[in-house]
């Protein structure tokens, strides 16, 4: 008797754990260096992989380089090599962080809640913190975080020539939007 | 429209070259149009390189062509030598859709194995909607451009993306 009570106890303390990580393997990062120069330097990845905790408020992106798509193959080309991205040594940009005012989101109320997030934002094998508003929408039993800012390329290592030639943004403009 | 565009530069480039090398004093005559056919020839250059496209994935010659079960196996046993092998290469994949991940402006079709290990396809635009009219449990032929497999920690799996893709037809 005691081991079925044990057990589903069990059952039930995984169902909450699993109802409160809310996953997703096509959240949506896109980012935009274009100049008055250059309308090219721009290109999103719909393959990110997302989780959200509505319990704790951590959030967390991963996203693989080589999935950012450009319009143009000569750019994308530029992006993932040694001089930008060098995607065949940093294959992956993560982010990890928590929601910090958690408690003015209602994950049972349909609404739009303001939220800052700040956390860790690792590109090009370097790791730095951020710190960023978003909305978190909550729809009935959808919730959808959107966070626009923006990235100083240097603090991350990325300095390719056609940023001091005014081609390529200094500050590209992030927008990254997952729906749970 | 192209034709005409090279038609119009060319008059164009004949008339100012006529117009520079009649005052000029003939030495310089083949240098002056050596220089300006090197600077037109760039220019092509830099305006065919901005106006570079990638090509509908449908049209784009097959690298490989293999079985979604299989492809993930592969990834498994050797992370980096699947990378190496498959990474920016078309590849027709063989499988059965497991779910459908469907937003505003993205349809990704989802190839999952028994160990939750699964390969993603984000569709070319001008065949999102050939992903929307997958169901789970159809039998497809996805033609995509193969972007890496990698371990998530998030997810505790391993997960092989691909891009720009179409059902192969």
């Amino acid at each position: 008797m005691k081991k079925t009570i044990l057990s589903w106890v069990l059952v039930l303390a995984t169902g909450l754990l699993f109802a409160q990580k809310k996953t997703t393997t096509s959240a949506i990062v896109s980012f935009d260096a274009t100049t008055s120069l250059d309308k090219l330097p721009k290109a999103d990845n719909k393959t990110v992989i997302a989780a959200l905790d509505t319990k704790t408020g951590k959030l967390a992106f991963e996203s693989t380089v080589k999935s950012f798509t450009f319009s143009n193959p000569k750019i994308q080309e530029h992006f993932n090599a040694p001089g930008w991205m060098d995607s065949e040594k940093f294959p992956t940009a993560n982010f990890a962080g928590t929601i910090t005012n958690l408690k003015d989101v209602k994950f049972n109320k349909d609404g739009v809640y303001k939220v800052t997030v700040k956390g860790d934002l690792t590109i090009h094998g370097v790791t730095k913190p951020v710190e960023t508003t978003g909305t978190v929408t909550v729809n009935g039993t959808s919730i959808k975080t959107e966070s626009n800012f923006s990235i100083k390329l240097e603090d991350y290592g990325v300095n390719g020539p056609a940023i001091g030639a005014g081609k390529v943004s200094k500050e590209p403009l992030i927008t990254v939007t997952a729906e749970f | 429209m192209f034709k005409h565009y090279i038609f119009v530069i060319h008059s164009k480039a004949q008339a100012v070259l006529q117009m520079l090398t009649t005052k000029i004093n003939k030495p310089y005559k083949k240098w002056l149009i050596a220089i300006f056919v090197l600077l037109l020839a760039g220019g092509a250059v830099i305006w065919w390189l901005f106006n570079l496209k990638y090509e509908d994935t449908a049209d784009v010659k097959v690298d490989y062509t293999v079985n979604a079960i299989e492809f993930i196996k592969e990834f498994k046993k050797d992370m980096a030598a699947a990378n190496k092998k498959y990474s920016e290469k078309i590849i027709v994949v063989n499988g059965t859709v497991s779910a459908i991940e469907a937003a505003d402006t993205t349809a990704n079709i989802k190839m999952i194995d028994s160990s939750s290990a699964y390969i993603i396809f984000a569709f070319q635009q001008q065949h999102l909607n050939e992903a929307k009219q997958l169901k789970p449990g159809d039998k497809v032929s996805i033609k995509g451009s193969c972007s890496n497999g990698a371990f998530s920690s998030i997810l505790e799996t391993e997960y092989i993306t691909f891009k720009r893709c179409a059902v192969n037809k």
